[in-house]
């Protein structure tokens, strides 16, 4: 019997149009979606990797759930909806065929819709727009074993929950809203992954797999993620397998529940109760009673369509709140607030303090999909209300315009998105007030919420209402209003089309700063938002206009009657609304266009791989370097702009005579290079005008040793506005550094970076850095042959409530007018890489002294006020920070050591000579708590002051390896100074956070992996993650003190001014010296290490297989382990080839000591192969043993290292 | 009040059914009964003069006003009742009729509660006034919907099917609620029930297929077809035979008998007997005898 039942469903739905709509959807939808959902991101994974037709697959199967409820909701429901169900019941079947035959036939037409995920994606991956050098060559296999193994258990658990819902509850509704409880299943493991901890968890209950898939494949290397199939086995599998009984379970449940009988007992009762009202007491006023005479004197004007108005709105808006989906989501909101793990602005697993404007981006970030839900959800059911409730016959005579009515539900709309906008406020103070933290900030919540949330709610519920008149398919609408959201945010920035006059609602309102507010964001912001309403009123009129009154519901018809709607007023609103969206257009279009240049990224790079193949000629030419720079610079903070006036004094340093002087402009539009003056008079040729480029012939050619006089002045100016502004010259907190000044010669900073679009403009792969033993590269330091040491002299001019900052001393400050005026000036030569710095701040001051010599050093933080929290830390941190470098490295070269906060617009720390730009976002307002996190403000402070050797006294040659004599060294220094002031535990949590940064750095690698020394550009991962790991290994292995012997004699010979060796060459030491010295001071037996560490790409996989105990007298324990250690080399292309072990390697055993476990043995042993077996005696009882337990090598999988003892 | 006027209206679905055949009536203050089989196109003239359905051709005009573009003007004056309708199932009897009273324009608070409350006693719902809509049987939803057709003073009344689902009693409330109204409003009132018409209304047509059949005062036309009905109790086979034979306007049962009447200018004679004529002999007659 059940199989009649099935193949009517079949049967059914063969011949509904919504099974065919549903699978081009999906069809539709499946061709596009890895360009949506990768954004063309994909770069150097392969477009149709299996990785990522599996992650497509998860996510549309996500994304799709409508369709699936829809689908499966309506299977049981149907018969109750259609009113049918008396006319089934009574036929012969039983519940178990029924509900079987109904719910396998659904099932069936489901796996049919979704099958379009198989042939769209196949289809996509050959699409004329798709780069066929993405594709790898096409296998089945790739896109059906994910189909197999992760869409279809989902299609099956959520088609069965979905079906029993439906069945049980049979209502509508809750077939429409069970998809929120989804999505929010949805959102909880994407917050849930944010958080590392809670990586298995969140992939063993990852309904959909995505997150599953990503974490599984987190440490996959380019090649593996390019050809492997997900294995279907372990945290997947089991998924998978608890998904599939989730289903099961829900179906039993469904079974039982489910009563085949046409009226569930509440609704009986309720009519029963009324029926028996009725005849009780029949009260015939009919005779007595007569209709009053009414006045109807209001039914014109403004003031009865406003009560009106507002009578509707009250109304929708009561039937929204009233409706329990509404609840269900604010409710779901709260929950996805109440269990995300907040990311606070969190670096280096640290927290910064809940303030306003953090704890609102999260806030929106964690909800705004509730918001496009009620907007999406409810806008539907506002327009279909009457017609849902079939009271349209009577509403639809009623006395109302059409804009009134629609208005009335816009109203409804967004006065119920403000509740849950109130709700959410109060939930994020609620939050601060839970963290102890109480400064509210309430403006910048309305801001948040009510000037950057509000015009895009408001917009996209007109969008929503537009469709949904438009449409008379109210689920088919919904699908479009996702599709449009997906296109209008995505499609258009893939494509590069980015203004913000035609992509829908504008750009978003940019960054909040602490220091600087909105800054000047607003202005342009607001006009777009003028813009963008104006012209969705227009398109809500039209939707007024054409929505369904009465029976007429053909779209041509409802055409027809739009001129006899449009009435007097409407139409002056039109008018009013297209005079204003033009207006606006026009004033943003003389802003963004006329007043400034805009450009795509398009054009940009075409710009550039102009300058590249027009200019790159004179990348070698021969070019004075600047010895001297004197400026004299006028901020205008409140205009963001400044003028600039002052000299270079350019030396020739080449044993040839010098023509011409090349000068590039810092190539920016707000930039006006008003003049440059060489002394002794010049040529000016033009050819290159176009690229800021200017060739200045000499008159007097420049002489070998001769010096030669540049003046120049520029201004930089902002006209109007325009969409991505400069953040360096801001109203509070501006930050430049000396590229915005004139720079001599060739610049590949300009060149294009993206080696896909140089290959577009026929350009070869750019070199991320020149080889080790270049010649030419090795005479340039990190100034890149513009000048490395410079003599520094500058005046600041900026407002009188801001102070100037910049390299040097302060020689004088002076106030004219209302204007203040800092003269600073260096006292010896530095690296020519400075920085301005202006804003309102507070000074703390303290001084560092020697505990050795007579040595001291000033020490000042500029910081904004209200940002006090880590001042003692960072001061801490510099005041250790001189303690070691100079007791280990050498003296402090300057007498001076300032930190100066900057906005959060750049989101990173940078060493000046004697001066330390300090975003707010990483330190300052870092929350940190002594007992969990490490203190970060402390040690970026120290990583930052060890620059100011590593980087200010060591000048690397720009060539492979510049990164490690920086940054690396950088890292073990400050490493070291952490060790100093805070327990190991605290170092190895540290250290912890660089191993997980280099694992997924490395696996998302583009080029080639380089091994240290030999580190390229664009490869932190290598020199900050894996350069603070390796050194940290390598002073575990040859001693601290050894490590810094090397480095004290690295740098008294290759110290830029000073040093012994750099004083006879003109070359810069590279990673080459730095190992002659680290071999020095390392033993025989560990020179291996260097080779590991440092020349080469080595991975261990180190586990315990075996571990037990045995008691052997009073105080004696055996403890028997069998490890295994694997070690390997990553060759050129990235192949992991296994090699023979002969390496030294901790063993640890832990006992356990009030229930902390304390480490009783560690000492590294020479293991020789890969099994070994070791016996261990100790003194206490031990609890666990392991190989290598503090993580020194670099080990994908470090939680097999250490095994819990069991007794024998 | 002016009298409604529909001139030539016609009206064509999609699927190409021809609902309306270039109908033209004038319908006068008071009750007007409009008379026709299921899918007659009773709905279809109702709506289009209710302002919600576009004619394909033709032009209705109440006094002064174009019904066909003025719309707002003649919902201003308008009370509809649909043949079939729902209501907000969360919403009570008396707040949703407060509700739609303001809608309508009845700004006066004072009078706004007079009028919800006359109705609601009217209607007979004033003890359930607090209730939920969604708990409302088929006649309470009924007669609620009569009550909102009601509110405002409405100039213009038109109810489809009023009386369907309402037991005898309440039939007799509705009418004589309406038939007061009738004497200085125009109300239109469509039913296939025969004996409504004839009590109520001073005026009727009979529409089917589209098309206006008859228009005039029942009483006027049953005595046109005074005089020439017969009737006639025969067997059931029979029936085939007399259609054949005789302009068979009506078949009934009495006792599980067939009794035809049939339309005869002379007398058949055949055992058949003249009977007074009735309405629905006028109607039945006007339905079968020309279709054949």
């Amino acid at each position: 019997m059940w199989y009649e039942i099935f193949k009517f469903e079949l049967k059914y739905r063969a011949k509904r149009p919504d099974t065919y709509i549903y699978f081009g959807i999906v069809f539709l939808y499946a061709i596009i979606a890895v360009d949506f959902l990768f954004e063309g991101n994909l770069d150097p994974i392969q477009r149709n990797a299996p990785i990522v037709i599996a992650r497509t697959m998860g996510i549309i199967s996500a994304l799709f759930m409508m369709i699936t409820s829809m689908i499966m909701g309506v299977a049981a429901l149907r018969d109750f909806d259609h009113r049918i169900a008396s006319l089934i019941f009574i036929n012969p079947i039983n519940k178990k065929d029924y509900l079987l035959g109904r719910f396998l036939g659904s099932l069936v037409i489901l796996l049919f819709i979704f099958s379009g995920l198989l042939g769209g994606m196949i289809l996509g991956d050959i699409m004329p727009w798709v780069d066929q050098n993405t594709i790898l060559p096409f296998n089945f296999w790739h896109y059906f074993q994910p189909f197999i193994c992760l869409v279809v258990p989902t299609l099956f658990f959520g088609g069965a929950i979905f079906f029993v819902t439906g069945a049980l509850s049979r209502k509508l509704i809750v077939v429409y809203t069970q998809g929120i409880f989804f999505l929010m299943i949805y959102l909880l493991t994407i917050n849930l992954a944010k958080d590392s901890d809670y990586n298995l968890f969140t992939a063993f209950i990852d309904p959909f797999t995505f997150q599953n898939i990503s974490i599984t494949t987190q440490f996959w290397s380019v090649a593996e993620r390019n050809s492997l199939v997900i294995p279907f086995e372990g945290i997947l599998m089991y998924n998978r397998l608890f998904w599939i009984t989730i289903g099961i379970i829900s179906l039993i449940i469904g079974y039982y529940k489910f009563k085949f009988t046409v009226i569930s007992d509440k609704i009986k009762k309720q009519q029963a109760l009324i029926t028996l009202d009725v005849t009780k007491e029949i009260v015939d006023h009919y005779n007595n009673v007569r209709l009053p005479s009414l006045t109807m004197n209001s039914t014109e004007g403004i003031k009865f369509k406003t009560t009106q108005l507002l009578t509707q709105a009250l109304f929708n808006f009561k039937s929204i709140i009233k409706g329990l989906p509404f609840w269900t989501i604010v409710l779901c909101a709260l929950g996805i607030i109440l269990l995300s793990s907040f990311d606070l602005g969190t670096s280096f697993g640290v927290d910064s303090y809940p303030t306003t404007y953090i704890v609102i981006g999260e806030l929106i970030e964690n909800t705004v999909l509730f918001f496009l839900l009620i907007i999406i959800f409810y806008s539907g059911e506002l327009v279909w209300k009457d017609r849902d409730n079939n009271i349209n016959g009577i509403s639809d005579t009623l006395p109302i315009s059409d804009f009134v009515n629609l208005s009335a539900k816009l109203i409804a709309l967004l006065s119920a998105t403000t509740i849950l906008i109130f709700i959410i406020i109060s939930s994020g103070i609620i939050f601060q007030t839970a963290k102890g933290y109480y400064n509210y900030q309430l403006d910048l919540y309305f801001i948040g919420f009510f000037v950057e949330v509000f015009p895009f709610l408001f917009l996209l519920s007109i969008i929503c209402f537009l469709i949904q008149a438009l449409l008379n398919h109210k689920f088919l609408a919904h699908i479009i209003v996702v599709t449009f959201i997906f296109v209008s945010t995505i499609l258009l920035n893939i494509l590069g089309y980015d203004h913000g006059l035609y992509s829908f609602g504008g750009s978003d309102l940019g960054a909040y700063s602490d220091m600087n507010g909105y800054g000047h964001f607003i202005e342009p912001f607001i006009w777009f938002k003028i813009y963008w309403i104006s012209f969705s009123l227009v398109l809500f009129i039209f939707a007024a206009l054409i929505s369904i009154r009465g029976a007429e519901t053909n779209i041509i018809s409802r055409c027809k009657v739009v001129k006899i709607r449009l009435s007097k007023r409407l139409k002056i609103l039109t008018i009013i609304c297209v005079l204003v969206f033009g207006i606006s257009g026009v004033y943003i279009f003389y802003n963004t266009n006329i007043l400034n240049i805009y450009s795509t990224t398009a054009t940009e790079n075409i710009h550039r791989a102009e300058y590249e193949k027009n200019l790159k000629k004179y990348v070698y030419l021969k070019q004075p370097k600047i010895v001297d720079i004197n400026l004299v610079i006028d901020l205008y903070p409140s205009k963001r702009s400044f003028e600039a006036k002052g000299y270079f004094i350019l030396v020739n340093t080449h044993d040839l005579l010098i023509n011409e002087i090349h000068v590039q402009k810092k190539p920016q539009e707000q930039i006006n290079l008003t003049y440059v003056d060489f002394e002794g008079g010049y040529n000016l040729n033009t050819k290159y005008e176009t690229y800021g480029y200017h060739i200045y012939e000499l008159h007097k050619p420049l002489k070998p040793g001769d010096s030669i006089k540049m003046k120049f002045k520029q201004d930089y100016v902002n006209q109007g506005f325009t969409e991505k502004s400069n953040t360096d010259i801001v109203y509070n907190g501006t930050f430049f550094n000396n590229f915005y000044f004139p720079t001599i010669g060739y610049n590949d900073n300009i060149e294009l970076d993206d080696d896909k679009e140089r290959e577009k403009h026929n350009l070869k792969p750019k070199i991320r850095r020149a080889k080790i033993n270049d010649s030419r590269a090795l005479l340039q330091g990190r100034s890149g042959g513009d000048g490395e040491e410079i003599n520094f002299e500058i005046i600041i001019g900026t407002e009188s409530d801001q102070i100037g900052v910049a390299p040097g001393y302060l020689q004088k400050e002076w106030i004219d007018g209302n204007r203040k005026y800092y003269h600073y000036k260096m006292d010896k030569p530095m690296s020519n890489f400075y920085s301005i710095l202006s804003a309102e701040y507070q000074v703390k001051k303290d001084q560092w002294n020697s505990l050795n010599t007579d040595e001291a050093v000033d020490l000042e933080i500029y910081y904004h006020k209200g940002h006090e929290y880590n001042l003692n830390r960072m001061m801490n941190g510099m005041k250790k920070s001189f303690d070691y470098f100079t007791k280990h490295f050498s003296p402090y070269q300057y007498k001076q050591m300032r930190i100066v906060e900057s906005t959060s617009y750049k989101k990173r720390a940078q060493s000046f000579p004697n001066i330390v730009p300090f975003s707010e976002s990483i330190g300052f307002i870092m929350d940190i708590n002594d007992e969990e996190d490490v203190d970060m403000p402390f040690y970026i402070t120290a990583h930052e002051m060890a620059h100011q050797w590593w980087g200010h006294q060591v000048n690397p040659a720009d060539v492979q390896g510049r990164g490690m004599l920086s940054e690396t060294l950088a890292q073990y220094a400050a490493i070291m100074v952490l060790k100093q002031e805070y327990p190991e535990e605290k170092v190895r949590q540290f250290i912890e956070t660089e191993r997980k940064r280099y694992l997924k750095g490395r696996a998302a690698e583009k080029g080639q992996e380089m091994p240290l020394y030999l580190v390229e550009s664009g490869q932190e991962y290598i020199h900050y993650g894996k350069g603070a790991l390796n050194m940290y290994a390598f002073q575990d292995y040859i001693t601290e003190d050894s490590v810094n012997i090397a480095l004290k004699r690295f740098i008294r010979d290759w110290d830029s001014f000073e040093g012994i060796k750099k004083k006879n060459t003109k070359n810069y030491p590279t990673t080459l010296e730095l190992l002659k010295y680290f071999k020095e001071v390392t033993p025989d037996s560990m020179q291996y290490v260097i080779n590991d560490l440092f020349e080469t790409v080595t991975l261990y996989s180190n586990r315990v297989k075996k571990a037990n105990f045995k008691k052997v007298s009073d105080k004696k324990y055996a403890v028997n382990i069998t490890i295994e250690a694997q070690k390997y080399k990553v060759d050129s292309l990235g192949i992991k080839v296994p090699i023979g072990i002969n390496d030294w390697i901790d063993i640890g055993i832990y006992t356990e000591d009030n229930g902390y476990k304390e480490i009783t043995y560690l000492q590294k042993h020479k293991i020789t192969n890969r099994n070994t077996v070791l016996q261990i005696l100790v003194d206490k009882k031990p609890v666990s043993a392991g190989i290598d337990p503090k993580h020194i090598l670099i080990d994908k999988n470090v939680d097999d290292n250490v095994m819990h003892l069991t007794e024998k | 009040m002016n009298s409604l006027l529909i001139s030539n209206l016609s009206k064509t679905y999609a699927n190409g059914v021809k609902a309306l055949d270039k109908v033209s009536l004038t319908i006068p203050v008071g009750m007007f009964g409009l008379l026709g089989p299921n899918g007659a196109g009773k709905s279809t003239l109702m709506r289009t003069i209710a302002t919600l359905q576009e004619p394909d051709q033709g032009l209705i005009t109440l006094g002064e006003l174009n019904v066909l573009t003025q719309k707002n003007e003649v919902r201003k004056i308008l009370g509809y009742l649909p043949q079939e309708f729902g209501l907000y199932p969360r919403v009570s009897a008396k707040s949703l009729l407060e509700h739609l009273a303001v809608l309508k324009g009845i700004s006066n608070r004072k009078e706004r509660k007079e009028i919800v409350e006359a109705l609601l006693y009217k209607t007979n719902l004033y003890t359930d006034r607090n209730k939920n809509l969604g708990g409302f049987s088929g006649g309470m939803k009924r007669r609620f919907g009569i009550a909102q057709a009601l509110l405002a003073n409405p100039k213009l009344i038109i109810v489809d099917e009023p009386t369907a689902g309402l037991d005898p009693a309440e039939r007799n409330r509705f009418y004589n609620l309406l038939s007061e109204l009738g004497e200085n409003t125009i109300v239109i009132l469509s039913t296939h029930i025969v004996d409504d018409v004839k009590e109520l209304c001073p005026n009727m047509a009979i529409i089917n297929r589209g098309k206006v059949l008859l228009q005039g005062s029942p009483s006027k036309t049953i005595a046109d077809i005074q005089d020439k009905v017969y009737a006639k109790t025969i067997e059931k086979q029979q029936i085939k035979q007399y259609k054949e034979e005789y302009n068979v306007i009506a078949e009934k049962l009495l006792s599980g008998k067939p009794i035809i009447h049939i339309l005869s200018d002379t007398d058949p004679k055949d055992d058949f007997v003249p009977i007074k004529a009735e309405l629905s002999d006028v109607y039945f007659s006007q339905i079968f005898a020309k279709t054949e």
